[in-house]
Protein backbone atom coordinates (compact mmCIF):
# COMPACT_ATOMS: atom_id res chain seq x y z
CA UNK A 1 0.00 0.00 0.00
CA UNK A 2 1.50 3.37 -0.97
CA UNK A 3 1.62 6.45 1.22
CA UNK A 4 -1.51 8.08 -0.25
CA UNK A 5 -3.53 4.90 0.17
CA UNK A 6 -2.36 4.62 3.77
CA UNK A 7 -3.46 8.20 4.44
CA UNK A 8 -6.86 7.52 2.86
CA UNK A 9 -7.19 4.33 4.89
CA UNK A 10 -6.39 6.21 8.10
CA UNK A 11 -9.07 8.80 7.32
CA UNK A 12 -11.72 6.20 6.52
CA UNK A 13 -10.82 4.11 9.56
CA UNK A 14 -11.20 7.20 11.73
CA UNK A 15 -14.64 7.89 10.27
CA UNK A 16 -15.66 4.28 10.77
CA UNK A 17 -14.38 4.29 14.34
CA UNK A 18 -16.15 7.54 15.22
CA UNK A 19 -19.59 6.05 14.77
CA UNK A 20 -18.53 2.74 16.25
CA UNK A 21 -17.34 4.34 19.49
CA UNK A 22 -20.76 5.95 20.08
CA UNK A 23 -22.50 2.61 19.57
CA UNK A 24 -19.93 0.70 21.65
CA UNK A 25 -20.16 3.24 24.51
CA UNK A 26 -23.96 2.91 24.65
CA UNK A 27 -23.66 -0.87 24.69
CA UNK A 28 -20.92 -0.88 27.35
CA UNK A 29 -22.82 1.56 29.57
CA UNK A 30 -25.69 -0.86 30.00
CA UNK A 31 -23.91 -1.36 33.29
CA UNK A 32 -22.56 1.75 35.07
CA UNK A 33 -19.12 2.78 33.89
CA UNK A 34 -16.83 5.62 34.86
CA UNK A 35 -14.63 7.16 32.20
CA UNK A 36 -11.46 5.15 32.67
CA UNK A 37 -13.30 1.86 33.21
CA UNK A 38 -15.18 2.43 29.95
CA UNK A 39 -11.90 3.24 28.19
CA UNK A 40 -10.42 -0.03 29.48
CA UNK A 41 -13.56 -2.00 28.62
CA UNK A 42 -13.56 -0.71 25.04
CA UNK A 43 -9.84 -1.37 24.62
CA UNK A 44 -10.19 -4.91 25.96
CA UNK A 45 -13.15 -5.46 23.63
CA UNK A 46 -10.91 -4.56 20.68
CA UNK A 47 -12.23 -1.04 20.20
CA UNK A 48 -9.26 1.11 21.23
CA UNK A 49 -10.34 4.68 21.88
CA UNK A 50 -8.40 7.76 22.81
CA UNK A 51 -9.26 9.31 26.17
CA UNK A 52 -9.45 12.81 24.71
CA UNK A 53 -12.14 11.60 22.33
CA UNK A 54 -14.13 9.47 24.74
CA UNK A 55 -14.68 11.92 27.61
CA UNK A 56 -16.12 14.76 25.52
CA UNK A 57 -18.23 12.14 23.71
CA UNK A 58 -19.69 10.89 26.99
CA UNK A 59 -20.76 14.44 27.86
CA UNK A 60 -22.41 14.86 24.47
CA UNK A 61 -24.30 11.59 24.88
CA UNK A 62 -25.36 12.76 28.32
CA UNK A 63 -26.61 16.05 26.86
CA UNK A 64 -28.53 14.12 24.22
CA UNK A 65 -30.22 12.16 27.01
CA UNK A 66 -28.78 8.85 25.88
CA UNK A 67 -26.63 8.47 29.00
CA UNK A 68 -27.27 9.55 32.57
CA UNK A 69 -24.38 10.50 34.83
CA UNK A 70 -24.05 10.33 38.60
CA UNK A 71 -21.08 11.27 40.76
CA UNK A 72 -20.11 8.54 43.21
CA UNK A 73 -18.31 10.12 46.14
CA UNK A 74 -18.41 7.09 48.39
CA UNK A 75 -15.13 5.73 47.07
CA UNK A 76 -11.69 7.15 47.86
CA UNK A 77 -11.64 8.85 44.47
CA UNK A 78 -14.84 10.54 43.31
CA UNK A 79 -15.90 9.19 39.94
CA UNK A 80 -18.63 10.02 37.49
CA UNK A 81 -20.62 6.95 36.47
CA UNK A 82 -22.44 6.83 33.18
CA UNK A 83 -25.44 4.56 32.55
CA UNK A 84 -27.51 4.20 29.43
CA UNK A 85 -30.98 5.74 29.70
CA UNK A 86 -34.18 4.18 28.33
CA UNK A 87 -33.95 6.24 25.16
CA UNK A 88 -30.22 5.44 24.97
CA UNK A 89 -31.08 1.75 25.17
CA UNK A 90 -33.59 2.17 22.35
CA UNK A 91 -30.99 3.95 20.24
CA UNK A 92 -28.44 1.24 21.03
CA UNK A 93 -30.93 -1.48 20.03
CA UNK A 94 -31.71 0.34 16.77
CA UNK A 95 -28.00 0.80 16.06
CA UNK A 96 -27.45 -2.89 16.79
CA UNK A 97 -30.08 -3.85 14.22
CA UNK A 98 -28.51 -1.51 11.68
CA UNK A 99 -25.10 -2.94 12.50
CA UNK A 100 -26.27 -6.51 11.86
CA UNK A 101 -27.99 -5.49 8.64
CA UNK A 102 -24.88 -3.68 7.47
CA UNK A 103 -22.74 -6.65 8.42
CA UNK A 104 -24.83 -9.06 6.35
CA UNK A 105 -25.04 -6.58 3.46
CA UNK A 106 -21.31 -6.02 3.39
CA UNK A 107 -20.65 -9.75 3.71
CA UNK A 108 -22.99 -10.46 0.79
CA UNK A 109 -21.48 -7.64 -1.25
CA UNK A 110 -18.01 -8.90 -0.49
CA UNK A 111 -18.91 -12.46 -1.52
CA UNK A 112 -20.66 -11.26 -4.70
CA UNK A 113 -17.67 -9.17 -5.66
CA UNK A 114 -15.10 -11.84 -4.91
CA UNK A 115 -13.98 -13.51 -8.13
CA UNK B 1 -3.15 16.42 42.22
CA UNK B 2 0.30 17.69 41.24
CA UNK B 3 1.09 21.22 40.10
CA UNK B 4 1.63 19.97 36.52
CA UNK B 5 -1.75 18.23 36.38
CA UNK B 6 -3.39 21.31 37.90
CA UNK B 7 -1.92 23.54 35.21
CA UNK B 8 -2.98 21.08 32.49
CA UNK B 9 -6.57 21.00 33.79
CA UNK B 10 -6.67 24.81 34.10
CA UNK B 11 -5.62 25.00 30.45
CA UNK B 12 -8.43 22.65 29.45
CA UNK B 13 -11.23 24.36 31.34
CA UNK B 14 -10.34 28.03 31.05
CA UNK B 15 -12.19 28.49 27.75
CA UNK B 16 -15.16 26.33 28.72
CA UNK B 17 -18.48 27.67 30.05
CA UNK B 18 -18.31 28.61 33.73
CA UNK B 19 -21.04 26.16 34.73
CA UNK B 20 -19.33 23.06 33.39
CA UNK B 21 -15.77 23.80 34.51
CA UNK B 22 -15.77 22.15 37.95
CA UNK B 23 -17.52 19.03 36.66
CA UNK B 24 -15.11 18.58 33.76
CA UNK B 25 -12.10 19.38 35.96
CA UNK B 26 -13.17 16.73 38.50
CA UNK B 27 -13.70 14.15 35.78
CA UNK B 28 -10.35 14.78 34.11
CA UNK B 29 -8.60 14.76 37.49
CA UNK B 30 -10.12 11.36 38.30
CA UNK B 31 -9.18 10.06 34.86
CA UNK B 32 -5.58 11.23 35.08
CA UNK B 33 -5.28 9.66 38.53
CA UNK B 34 -6.79 6.39 37.25
CA UNK B 35 -4.46 6.34 34.25
CA UNK B 36 -1.39 7.04 36.39
CA UNK B 37 -2.37 4.37 38.94
CA UNK B 38 -2.96 1.89 36.17
CA UNK B 39 0.47 2.49 34.70
CA UNK B 40 2.27 2.43 38.02
CA UNK B 41 0.70 -1.02 38.52
CA UNK B 42 1.27 -2.94 41.65
CA UNK B 43 4.33 -0.95 42.71
CA UNK B 44 3.43 0.04 46.31
CA UNK B 45 6.02 2.78 46.61
CA UNK B 46 6.99 4.16 43.25
CA UNK B 47 9.85 6.64 43.11
CA UNK B 48 8.89 10.31 42.63
CA UNK B 49 10.87 10.35 39.36
CA UNK B 50 8.94 7.39 37.99
CA UNK B 51 5.62 8.87 39.07
CA UNK B 52 6.51 12.19 37.41
CA UNK B 53 7.51 10.42 34.21
CA UNK B 54 4.24 8.46 34.14
CA UNK B 55 2.29 11.66 34.81
CA UNK B 56 3.96 13.37 31.85
CA UNK B 57 3.22 10.33 29.70
CA UNK B 58 -0.46 10.38 30.65
CA UNK B 59 -0.82 14.11 30.04
CA UNK B 60 0.87 13.79 26.67
CA UNK B 61 -1.52 10.97 25.80
CA UNK B 62 -4.46 13.21 26.63
CA UNK B 63 -2.87 15.68 24.24
CA UNK B 64 -2.97 19.42 23.70
CA UNK B 65 -5.32 20.91 26.31
CA UNK B 66 -6.61 23.40 23.74
CA UNK B 67 -7.74 20.52 21.50
CA UNK B 68 -9.33 18.68 24.43
CA UNK B 69 -11.08 21.89 25.42
CA UNK B 70 -12.47 22.28 21.90
CA UNK B 71 -13.76 18.70 22.03
CA UNK B 72 -15.55 19.48 25.26
CA UNK B 73 -16.95 22.81 24.15
CA UNK B 74 -18.53 21.23 21.07
CA UNK B 75 -19.09 24.74 19.73
CA UNK B 76 -18.59 25.58 16.05
CA UNK B 77 -14.94 26.08 15.15
CA UNK B 78 -15.79 28.21 12.15
CA UNK B 79 -17.18 31.67 11.57
CA UNK B 80 -19.55 30.84 8.72
CA UNK B 81 -20.68 27.24 8.79
CA UNK B 82 -22.35 25.02 6.20
CA UNK B 83 -25.76 26.23 7.46
CA UNK B 84 -25.12 29.80 6.33
CA UNK B 85 -22.52 29.28 3.59
CA UNK B 86 -25.01 29.15 0.66
CA UNK B 87 -26.59 32.41 1.90
CA UNK B 88 -23.09 33.92 2.24
CA UNK B 89 -22.12 32.99 -1.33
CA UNK B 90 -25.47 34.12 -2.73
CA UNK B 91 -25.18 37.50 -0.96
CA UNK B 92 -21.60 38.04 -2.16
CA UNK B 93 -22.58 37.14 -5.72
CA UNK B 94 -25.35 39.73 -5.77
CA UNK B 95 -24.14 42.51 -3.50
CA UNK B 96 -20.46 42.82 -4.48
CA UNK B 97 -21.01 43.49 -8.21
CA UNK B 98 -23.70 46.06 -7.40
CA UNK B 99 -21.50 47.80 -4.81
CA UNK B 100 -18.52 47.73 -7.20
CA UNK B 101 -20.48 49.19 -10.10
CA UNK B 102 -22.12 51.91 -8.01
CA UNK B 103 -18.80 52.89 -6.40
CA UNK B 104 -17.01 53.02 -9.77
CA UNK B 105 -19.69 55.06 -11.52
CA UNK B 106 -20.17 57.35 -8.53
CA UNK B 107 -16.46 58.16 -8.36
CA UNK B 108 -16.11 58.78 -12.09
CA UNK B 109 -19.22 60.98 -12.22
CA UNK B 110 -18.11 62.96 -9.15
CA UNK B 111 -14.61 63.50 -10.58
CA UNK B 112 -15.90 64.74 -13.93
CA UNK B 113 -18.61 66.85 -12.30
CA UNK B 114 -16.35 68.59 -9.80
CA UNK B 115 -13.09 68.97 -11.75
CA UNK B 116 -12.96 71.76 -14.40
CA UNK B 117 -10.55 69.96 -16.77
CA UNK B 118 -10.83 66.31 -15.81
CA UNK B 119 -8.50 63.69 -17.27
CA UNK B 120 -9.46 60.07 -17.57
CA UNK B 121 -6.38 58.99 -15.59
CA UNK B 122 -7.31 61.44 -12.86
CA UNK B 123 -10.70 59.75 -12.55
CA UNK B 124 -9.54 56.13 -12.91
CA UNK B 125 -6.97 56.12 -10.09
CA UNK B 126 -9.21 57.33 -7.23
CA UNK B 127 -12.20 55.47 -8.68
CA UNK B 128 -10.37 52.12 -8.57
CA UNK B 129 -8.97 52.85 -5.11
CA UNK B 130 -12.35 53.85 -3.70
CA UNK B 131 -14.08 50.93 -5.42
CA UNK B 132 -11.64 48.45 -3.87
CA UNK B 133 -12.26 50.04 -0.47
CA UNK B 134 -16.02 49.84 -1.00
CA UNK B 135 -15.78 46.18 -2.07
CA UNK B 136 -13.63 45.26 0.94
CA UNK B 137 -16.01 47.09 3.28
CA UNK B 138 -19.03 45.37 1.75
CA UNK B 139 -17.26 41.99 2.01
CA UNK B 140 -16.40 42.62 5.67
CA UNK B 141 -19.94 43.74 6.53
CA UNK B 142 -21.54 40.75 4.78
CA UNK B 143 -19.09 38.33 6.42
CA UNK B 144 -19.59 39.75 9.92
CA UNK B 145 -23.40 39.91 9.66
CA UNK B 146 -23.76 36.39 8.30
CA UNK B 147 -21.09 35.03 10.67
CA UNK B 148 -22.96 36.49 13.67
CA UNK B 149 -26.24 35.29 12.25
CA UNK B 150 -24.81 31.77 11.86
CA UNK B 151 -24.49 31.57 15.64
CA UNK B 152 -27.92 32.97 16.41
CA UNK B 153 -30.43 31.59 14.00
CA UNK B 154 -31.73 28.11 13.58
CA UNK B 155 -32.48 26.49 10.23
CA UNK B 156 -36.10 27.65 10.13
CA UNK B 157 -35.17 31.29 10.62
CA UNK B 158 -32.76 31.42 7.69
CA UNK B 159 -34.12 33.05 4.53
CA UNK B 160 -34.50 30.80 1.51
CA UNK B 161 -31.86 31.28 -1.09
CA UNK B 162 -31.09 29.27 -4.20
CA UNK B 163 -29.58 25.95 -3.19
CA UNK B 164 -31.08 26.12 0.28
CA UNK B 165 -34.09 23.83 0.65
CA UNK B 166 -36.15 23.29 3.77
CA UNK B 167 -38.19 20.54 2.18
CA UNK B 168 -36.72 17.48 0.48
CA UNK B 169 -35.40 18.31 -2.97
CA UNK B 170 -37.47 17.10 -5.93
CA UNK B 171 -36.77 17.21 -9.66
CA UNK B 172 -39.18 20.16 -9.90
CA UNK B 173 -36.65 22.23 -7.95
CA UNK B 174 -34.03 21.75 -10.66
CA UNK B 175 -32.72 25.06 -11.98
CA UNK B 176 -33.69 24.75 -15.62
CA UNK B 177 -32.42 28.13 -16.73
CA UNK B 178 -30.09 27.99 -19.71
CA UNK B 179 -26.75 28.59 -18.02
CA UNK B 180 -24.74 28.33 -21.24
CA UNK B 181 -27.11 30.72 -22.96
CA UNK B 182 -26.83 33.23 -20.14
CA UNK B 183 -23.06 33.00 -20.22
CA UNK B 184 -23.02 33.46 -24.00
CA UNK B 185 -25.29 36.51 -23.73
CA UNK B 186 -23.11 38.03 -21.00
CA UNK B 187 -19.96 37.50 -23.08
CA UNK B 188 -21.66 38.95 -26.16
CA UNK B 189 -22.78 42.04 -24.21
CA UNK B 190 -19.25 42.53 -22.89
CA UNK B 191 -17.91 42.07 -26.41
CA UNK B 192 -20.26 44.76 -27.73
CA UNK B 193 -19.09 47.21 -25.06
CA UNK B 194 -15.48 46.46 -26.01
CA UNK B 195 -16.23 46.94 -29.73
CA UNK B 196 -17.91 50.30 -29.02
CA UNK B 197 -14.84 51.39 -27.06
CA UNK B 198 -12.58 50.36 -29.97
CA UNK B 199 -14.83 52.23 -32.43
CA UNK B 200 -14.49 55.39 -30.35
CA UNK B 201 -10.66 55.34 -30.36
CA UNK B 202 -10.28 57.61 -33.43
CA UNK B 203 -12.37 60.27 -31.63
CA UNK B 204 -10.75 60.13 -28.17
CA UNK B 205 -8.80 63.34 -27.49
CA UNK B 206 -5.30 63.02 -26.09
CA UNK B 207 -6.21 65.43 -23.28
CA UNK B 208 -8.11 62.59 -21.69
CA UNK B 209 -4.86 60.75 -20.91
CA UNK B 210 -2.51 63.58 -19.84
CA UNK B 211 -0.74 63.77 -23.23
CA UNK B 212 -2.85 66.55 -24.69
CA UNK B 213 0.11 68.94 -24.64
CA UNK B 214 1.94 66.81 -27.23
CA UNK B 215 -0.53 67.43 -30.05
CA UNK B 216 -2.64 70.23 -28.57
CA UNK B 217 -5.59 68.02 -27.74
CA UNK B 218 -5.81 66.23 -31.06
CA UNK B 219 -6.69 62.55 -31.42
CA UNK B 220 -4.41 59.54 -31.02
CA UNK B 221 -4.81 58.70 -34.70
CA UNK B 222 -2.83 60.33 -37.49
CA UNK B 223 -5.15 62.98 -39.03
CA UNK B 224 -3.57 62.25 -42.45
CA UNK B 225 -4.62 58.59 -42.31
CA UNK B 226 -6.72 57.82 -45.35
CA UNK B 227 -10.45 57.70 -44.84
CA UNK B 228 -10.52 54.26 -46.41
CA UNK B 229 -8.48 52.82 -43.54
CA UNK B 230 -10.84 54.30 -40.98
CA UNK B 231 -13.90 53.08 -42.85
CA UNK B 232 -12.32 49.64 -43.12
CA UNK B 233 -11.59 49.67 -39.38
CA UNK B 234 -15.18 50.52 -38.54
CA UNK B 235 -16.49 48.03 -41.09
CA UNK B 236 -14.58 45.20 -39.40
CA UNK B 237 -15.85 46.37 -36.03
CA UNK B 238 -19.39 46.44 -37.44
CA UNK B 239 -18.98 42.82 -38.59
CA UNK B 240 -17.68 41.79 -35.19
CA UNK B 241 -20.58 43.65 -33.56
CA UNK B 242 -23.01 41.81 -35.86
CA UNK B 243 -21.58 38.47 -34.70
CA UNK B 244 -21.91 39.54 -31.07
CA UNK B 245 -25.50 40.69 -31.67
CA UNK B 246 -26.32 37.30 -33.20
CA UNK B 247 -24.75 35.57 -30.19
CA UNK B 248 -26.70 37.84 -27.83
CA UNK B 249 -30.05 37.40 -29.53
CA UNK B 250 -29.83 33.66 -30.20
CA UNK B 251 -27.60 32.78 -27.23
CA UNK B 252 -25.93 30.52 -29.75
CA UNK B 253 -23.08 28.27 -28.72
CA UNK B 254 -22.85 26.74 -32.17
CA UNK B 255 -19.33 26.41 -33.60
CA UNK B 256 -20.45 28.09 -36.87
CA UNK B 257 -20.94 31.43 -35.12
CA UNK B 258 -17.59 31.05 -33.38
CA UNK B 259 -15.87 30.17 -36.67
CA UNK B 260 -17.33 33.27 -38.40
CA UNK B 261 -16.24 35.42 -35.43
CA UNK B 262 -12.77 33.89 -35.56
CA UNK B 263 -12.39 34.51 -39.29
CA UNK B 264 -13.42 38.17 -38.91
CA UNK B 265 -11.03 38.49 -35.96
CA UNK B 266 -8.09 37.21 -37.98
CA UNK B 267 -9.05 39.27 -41.07
CA UNK B 268 -9.20 42.40 -38.95
CA UNK B 269 -5.80 41.59 -37.44
CA UNK B 270 -4.37 41.26 -40.97
CA UNK B 271 -6.00 44.58 -41.93
CA UNK B 272 -4.57 46.36 -38.85
CA UNK B 273 -1.13 44.81 -39.45
CA UNK B 274 -1.15 46.11 -43.03
CA UNK B 275 -2.24 49.55 -41.82
CA UNK B 276 0.43 49.67 -39.12
CA UNK B 277 3.29 48.49 -41.32
CA UNK B 278 2.58 50.76 -44.29
CA UNK B 279 2.09 54.19 -42.69
CA UNK B 280 2.12 56.06 -39.39
CA UNK B 281 -1.23 55.23 -37.82
CA UNK B 282 -0.64 57.06 -34.54
CA UNK B 283 -0.51 60.86 -34.41
CA UNK B 284 3.07 61.82 -35.43
CA UNK B 285 3.37 64.40 -32.64
CA UNK B 286 2.81 61.77 -29.96
CA UNK B 287 6.10 60.01 -30.60
CA UNK B 288 9.54 60.74 -31.96
CA UNK B 289 10.22 59.88 -35.60
CA UNK B 290 12.68 57.12 -34.66
CA UNK B 291 10.35 55.58 -32.07
CA UNK B 292 7.23 55.59 -34.23
CA UNK B 293 8.17 52.48 -36.18
CA UNK B 294 9.05 50.47 -33.06
CA UNK B 295 5.81 51.59 -31.44
CA UNK B 296 3.78 50.37 -34.40
CA UNK B 297 5.59 46.99 -34.47
CA UNK B 298 4.90 46.54 -30.76
CA UNK B 299 1.25 47.34 -31.40
CA UNK B 300 1.11 44.73 -34.18
CA UNK B 301 2.63 42.10 -31.87
CA UNK B 302 0.06 43.02 -29.19
CA UNK B 303 -2.78 42.72 -31.71
CA UNK B 304 -1.70 39.21 -32.72
CA UNK B 305 -1.23 38.08 -29.14
CA UNK B 306 -4.79 39.21 -28.39
CA UNK B 307 -6.16 37.51 -31.51
CA UNK B 308 -4.41 34.19 -30.80
CA UNK B 309 -5.50 34.31 -27.17
CA UNK B 310 -9.09 35.04 -28.22
CA UNK B 311 -9.12 32.11 -30.66
CA UNK B 312 -7.66 29.68 -28.13
CA UNK B 313 -10.03 30.70 -25.32
CA UNK B 314 -13.07 30.56 -27.63
CA UNK B 315 -12.24 27.02 -28.76
CA UNK B 316 -11.54 25.87 -25.23
CA UNK B 317 -14.99 27.07 -24.16
CA UNK B 318 -16.70 25.40 -27.12
CA UNK B 319 -14.82 22.15 -26.54
CA UNK B 320 -15.78 22.25 -22.86
CA UNK B 321 -19.49 22.50 -23.77
CA UNK B 322 -19.47 19.49 -26.07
Amino acid sequence: MDEDAEKALATHEQELRRGTVVFASLVACRRPQYGYSLLTTLTEAGIPTEANTLYPLLRRLEKQGLLSAVWNTEQARPRKYYTVTDSGAEVAAALHTHWLDLDSSITKLWKDGTP
Amino acid sequence: MTVLTGIYIDNVIRHLPEGSRSDIAAEITATISDMIDDRLGEDPQPSPEHTAAVEREVLEELGDPAVLSREYSNSPQHFIGPKSYPLFLWTLRWILPIVGLIALLDNIVVTFATTPQAHLGEAIGPAIGNTVTALLTAFAVITILIGLGDRRVDDDALPRVPGRQKVPWTIDDLDRRDIRGRQTRAEAALGLVFILALAAIPFIPTTLLYVGHLNRGGTFINPDLGTGWLVGYWAFLALLAAVEIVRFVTASTRPTVAIIGGIIDVAMAVFLTAAMLTQPVFHPELTSASGAEVQQVITVIAIWIIVVWDQVSTWRVIRGWR
